[in-house]
Order: structure tokens, then C-alpha cells, then sequence
């Protein structure tokens, strides 16, 4: 199977594409539809398009969902934000989009991913694992706006739930420091099953292929055509 | 008027949009009542137990069949393609259409097939009975995009083409197509592809 280079576009709950730094900075790209429209074009493997939830009651995904249900795209999509109980059967009801990527429902909601799973199917079922190192790992848990350490039964309950990994690395998001591949020391999740995003260089991209993992998932490296996909493929 | 099975599962959307791309008209099918003669397709992205409970709910399951016999045009994406061969162990075990003689399983070690691999299609290389419009066009070919983690093993006799690590591909037995790739979400080979095919 061939490595994947895929692109991460974060949704602003104004509806426009938003680059993150750090976790923390945000700064406006533009209109979402020309950037998605540009990254079809420009033929990544595959899209993430999340609507950052970090703790808000409600972050609008299902305004924003609906809004880019009209965009014709003709790349993989993933979307992934604030999927709730709530929200799930009116997303799910005519999707436009191949893959549902979540975060807090990784911790405390096993119902809504056992319901995903049945409409979607398990193929279509990615984990969002934004994490720091410290001492030890910790991952990001969006509705707590919060780093958690992780123990062995949450990544059982990964495994068996999730067909795929993106690994975000939070501190080297939206830089070119370079991806902190130590984070492979506490994974326990099958490594060909893992995207990693954030601070990713090229060399980077290249030990990430060597090592075997699915792909990477770039930020605003695409969208700045900084690299060209082809060129890294 | 392209029928699109609409049972409230599947990225029927995308779908749609992949159509429209080409100008070719289309139609979700969510009942028998609402089925026309032209090109019926049926989507992906979902899982075997619970589409084979809709479409049985509203009797599409006996209705897509008996058209299937009548050389009605059927194409099978991805899931929709699984649910046209006899069984799939998805779901612990579900009994599909049995429009195409075979099974669908979980890959090898329960592995995933995520990603893009090559494909070619020469319409020339296929025998007059499939049902392949004659065209100027006749070589579709570049990359698609798969996504599923069972694969389809054909007990039939059909145009089949898998992929270097043996999943199958796509398969044309006469009027019956059915590809484990998403035509739909491999921008320009998948458009390439439904002009021939459609």
C-alpha cells in the first residue's frame, strides 16, 4: 500500500480555514471552500478537515458540516470536531465525506463510536491524537481542553475501535521544528495504522515512509505550496 | 437518470458530485417505487449488516435482484460492491444479495487496505456482453483511492483485477460492476472511469 501524503485544514467556526501554531496561535488562511478546492487540485491523498471543539459547548459542526456537504471535491475527506451524540445521525444521514475522525469520544463515549461505527463501518473510524512529551505521554482531550496521560486500557479500547491513528504533535504544529518521533516509545497501536502530522520536514516525511507507517497528514506546507506532493511521494 | 440506492447509508453525496462533475443526471432510489431502468448504483461507506437491514426493510434487496437478471446496468462501490457477492463476515456473519457467486472477508490477519494503488482498464480487452458502451474513449487509467478492511473473493466466472497484495480490484460479470476502490474520490482517474462506464 502506497505511503500517503494527506493535508490537515482546520475549520474556524466562521466557517474559514485557520492555521494553528503551537496548539495555541491562530491565524486565517481564507475562504475554506477555495483552500479545499486547492488542495483537490493540487491531488493530496486525502483531506482532514477539523472544526477545533478545545472545551465549547457547541462549536457549530453541524452548520459548518453541512456548508462543506456542498463543496464537490473529488479527494478523500475525513471531518472530524465536535461529532456528538447530538449531531451524529444528521451528519451521518447523507454523508459527503469517506472518514470520521474523533477525539473526545476516545475517552468517555464509547456509545457514539459503537454508533458511528454501525452506520459507517469500521473502516471509516480515525482517532485524533494530539499529544505533548513531558515526563511521559500525554494526549489531548477536547472537551476537557486538557493534556491526559493515557493507560493501557484506553489504547485496547483504541484498538478496537479506530481503523487509523493521526498523531498530532502539539508543540511542533504549524513550525518546521521537526515531528518528536519519541512518541513511538509509548505508542501501542499497529505502526502501519498511524498518520503523524505537525512539525513535519521532509526528512521527516522520509523516516516516517521508511519506518512504515500510513503517512503524514501536513499542515501549511500544502497550503502554502511549500513542497510539492508529487515530489514527495 | 443515474438511480442511486438511498437507504440513508452511504456517501451518497460524493456520489452525486462525482456525477455532476461528468453532467450526468441522477436520482436517490430510497424505495422500489422510485427505480427507474437507467444505471443503478449502489455506494460505500457504511457497514454490511445494517445496509442489508435497510435495503431488506424496504424491499431494494429483491427489487435490485430481479433487475440484476433483467441486464440492468448495477454498479457496486466499495461496500456496495461486497453486498452484491453471497455473504460477508462483517458484522458477524451477514447474508447479502448473491447478485455475484462469492464472499467477502476479512483481509489476511484482519489487516486495512487504506490508500491509493494503480489501475488500468482497456474496454477492449472486455467481451462483448459486458455492458461497456462503445467509445472513442477506451483506456481508463492512473490511481484510485481504497478504503475497507475486507476484501471480495469472486466464485464466478467475470473480468476480474486485484491489486498486488491479491485484493480485488473491480470485477465485470456482464451487467454487473462492482469496484473495491471509491471511483468517486479518485479525482481524475475515477472521473476517466465513469465516462467509460457509464
Amino acid at each position: 500500500m502506497s505511503f500517503r501524503i494527506g493535508a490537515t485544514v482546520l475549520i474556524g467556526h466562521n466557517g474559514n480555514a485557520i492555521q494553528s501554531y503551537g496548539f495555541k496561535k491562530k491565524r486565517i488562511l481564507g475562504n475554506l471552500q477555495k483552500v479545499l478546492k486547492f488542495l483537490d487540485a493540487y491531488k493530496v491523498d486525502e483531506i482532514h478537515a477539523i472544526v477545533p471543539f478545545k472545551g465549547k459547548g457547541d462549536s457549530g459542526s453541524s452548520r459548518i458540516f453541512s456548508h462543506l456537504s456542498e463543496l464537490s471535491i473529488s479527494t478523500p475527506l475525513g471531518i472530524g470536531g465536535g461529532i456528538t451524540e447530538i449531531n451524529i445521525e444528521e451528519i451521518t444521514q447523507d454523508p459527503f465525506f469517506e472518514r470520521c475522525i474523533f477525539n473526545s469520544a476516545i475517552f468517555n463515549n464509547p456509545e457514539l463510536l459503537q454508533k458511528t461505527k454501525s452506520i459507517m463501518g469500521h473502516q471509516s473510524m480515525v482517532a485524533s491524537i494530539p499529544f505533548i512529551i513531558d515526563d511521559n505521554l500525554k494526549i489531548y482531550h477536547s472537551k476537557t481542553n486538557s493534556f491526559q496521560a493515557i493507560n493501557d486500557e484506553l489504547w485496547e479500547e483504541i484498538g478496537s475501535n479506530f481503523n487509523e491513528v493521526l498523531l498530532l504533535d502539539a508543540r511542533a504544529e504549524g513550525t518546521k521544528k521537526g515531528f518528536n518521533f519519541q512518541v513511538f516509545k509509548y505508542i501501542k497501536f499497529p505502526i502501519d495504522r498511524i498518520l503523524i502530522s505537525g512539525g513535519l520536514t521532509k526528512c521527516d516525511i522520509n523516516k516516517a515512509r521508511k519506518m512504515g507507517l500510513a503517512g503524514v497528514s501536513i499542515d501549511n506546507f500544502a497550503l502554502h505550496s511549500e513542497y510539492s506532493i508529487e515530489a514527495l511521494r | 437518470m443515474v438511480n442511486i440506492i438511498d437507504v440513508g447509508l452511504g456517501n451518497i453525496r460524493s456520489i452525486e458530485h462525482w456525477l455532476d462533475r461528468s453532467n450526468l443526471l441522477c436520482k436517490r432510489v430510497p424505495d422500489v417505487e422510485s427505480i427507474t431502468d437507467d444505471v443503478i448504483i449502489i455506494p460505500g461507506v457504511a457497514s454490511a449488516g445494517e445496509y442489508m437491514r435497510r435495503l431488506k426493510k424496504t424491499g431494494l434487496d429483491k427489487e435490485i435482484i430481479e433487475r440484476s437478471g433483467q441486464e440492468q446496468k448495477i454498479i457496486g462501490i466499495c461496500l456496495g460492491f461486497q453486498i452484491l457477492t453471497d455473504y460477508s463476515e462483517e458484522d458477524g456473519g451477514t447474508e447479502c444479495l448473491g447478485i455475484l457467486k462469492g464472499s467477502t472477508k476479512y483481509i489476511d490477519e484482519h489487516k486495512t487496505h487504506n490508500g491509493w494503488n494503480s489501475f488500468y482498464l482497456d474496454t477492449r480487452k472486455l467481451s462483448k456482453n459486458m455492458h461497456i458502451k462503445k467509445k472513442q474513449k477506451k483506456i481508463a487509467s492512473g490511481r484510485v483511492y481504497f478504503n475497507h478492511e475486507l476484501k471480495v473473493e469472486l466464485d464466478c466466472k467475470a473480468y476480474v483485477k486485484s491489486t498486488g497484495d491479491g485484493v480485488t480490484s473491480f470485477a465485470i460479470q456482464n451487467n454487473i460492476i462492482g469496484f473495491q476502490f471509491h471511483p468517486e474520490k479518485s479525482q481524475k482517474t475515477g472521473q476517466e472511469l465513469l465516462e467509460l462506464i457509464v
